[in-house]
């Protein structure tokens, strides 16, 4: 098969699973937190990024610009952290729509800006972007009081650890990046 | 210059945008977002009808004294009544001489679907002893859209959960004075009920 006809397949299946997480399930998906914060928008974000591998040969950005990509990307990120945010993306569906746009964005750009920028950025991105996630992750955990008026205290704490794991699982995951990077020199 | 200037760039959009969302870094809850948006303190008390536990329509605007005004639902598994104690203990430890002559507290209710004058008054008889100066109340044939309209611009936020029914809101205190301003905004999450008691007395005593 040739290569653009597979590139076509996956695209078609990436824009199925596109649908069926923001329209199909989205009901669903909105119900709870752990659903909205640890399947939905990290879905989003990968699916974002699966689509900028099949493109990262054409985007080459140069350093400026892969660090500026990564700055909006960790900042979408910070952004669909806020609860004010989470509230306003389970209330209003065009709302959460513009995050799932934000997140196919911010994971599309992802790929191109890492693959061709410097390690050293490499290495505080994804050391940011885990501490970021364990900070979140510890806040969540760490209030007794609702922050998220359209979910509850229970699925707030649970949200709170799931992420608190998912931020020491990319710490670990970084330390991989940056061994191995080093192994090579 | 370049390779400075654009992740600055970058960097200067995104703190922009969370600045604005955030109002000014202040707000990273739709409860303090509402409540800042609603203004700056002093601010009049918005004009609402409210029927109390024995029937009477009033105006909390017409009571010419200073008021402590909380909003619940009867049906609320927790955080609601667990407010309410709070205030229970707040009405017991303060000043006799204040209350009822020199302030009253008005608890509201918010579930204009489920409960009404008859549960309010049986909810009033379920605290200790004699509670006179506490006022619990219902708004007085208001329209939901009304209410939330009156809601947003008091600072509260209300949301109802649509599987569950539940009613997540804000749980700010407001004391109002005897001109009708909104003069101090007490958060019970994380004010102790002696900083409430003497942000009141405060507040009684600058009159």
């Amino acid at each position: 098969m040739p290569e653009r006809k597979i590139k076509i397949a996956i695209l078609s299946l990436l824009g199925i699973m596109i649908w069926l997480l923001s329209f199909t399930l989205n009901e669903w998906l909105i119900e709870t937190m752990p659903r909205h914060q640890l399947i939905q928008l990290p879905s989003m974000f990968f699916i974002g990024v699966l689509m900028g591998i099949t493109a990262s040969h054409h985007l080459k950005p140069d350093l400026p610009w892969s660090i500026a990509v990564l700055i909006f990307v960790m900042f979408s990120l910070l952004f669909w952290m806020i609860p004010h945010s989470i509230d306003y993306a389970v209330i209003s569906p065009g709302f959460n729509r513009i995050m799932h746009a934000n997140m196919l964005l911010a994971g599309f750009l992802t790929i191109s800006s890492i693959r061709h920028t410097i390690p050293e950025v490499k290495i505080i991105f994804l050391g940011m972007v885990a501490a970021m996630i364990i900070a979140g992750g510890i806040a969540l955990l760490s209030f007794n009081i609702l922050l998220c008026s359209a979910f509850t205290i229970e699925q707030q704490k649970q949200t709170g650890t799931l992420l608190t794991l998912l931020g020491i699982a990319l710490y670990f995951f970084m330390a991989f990046i940056l061994f191995s990077s080093l192994s090579k020199k | 210059m370049r390779n400075v200037f654009i992740p600055i760039l970058s960097l200067i959009i995104c703190l922009t945008v969370i600045g604005v969302w955030t109002l000014g870094f202040s707000s990273f809850t739709i409860f303090s977002y509402t409540l800042k948006k609603a203004g700056e303190l002093p601010r009049p008390l918005p004009d609402i009808q409210m029927i109390n536990h024995e029937g009477i329509v009033f105006n909390p605007g017409e009571i010419k004294k200073y008021k402590l005004i909380n909003f619940v639902y009867l049906n609320c598994p927790f955080v609601c009544h667990k407010i309410n104690n709070r205030l229970e203990q707040i009405y017991n430890k303060i000043d006799t001489n204040l209350v009822p002559n020199e302030i009253e507290f008005l608890t509201v209710s918010f579930d204009l679907k489920n409960d009404d004058v008859k549960k309010i008054k049986n909810y009033h008889k379920l605290f200790k002893g004699e509670i006179s100066g506490w006022t619990f109340a219902l708004p007085y044939q208001s329209t939901d859209r009304y209410f939330t309209d009156f809601l947003s611009k008091l600072g509260i936020w209300k949301y109802t959960v649509p599987s569950t029914g539940l009613i997540n809101h804000s749980i700010y205190i407001f004391l109002v004075n005897r001109q009708n301003q909104i003069v101090r905004v007490f958060d019970p999450a994380r004010e102790s009920d002696e900083m409430i008691i003497q942000g009141i007395t405060q507040c009684l005593k600058e009159k």
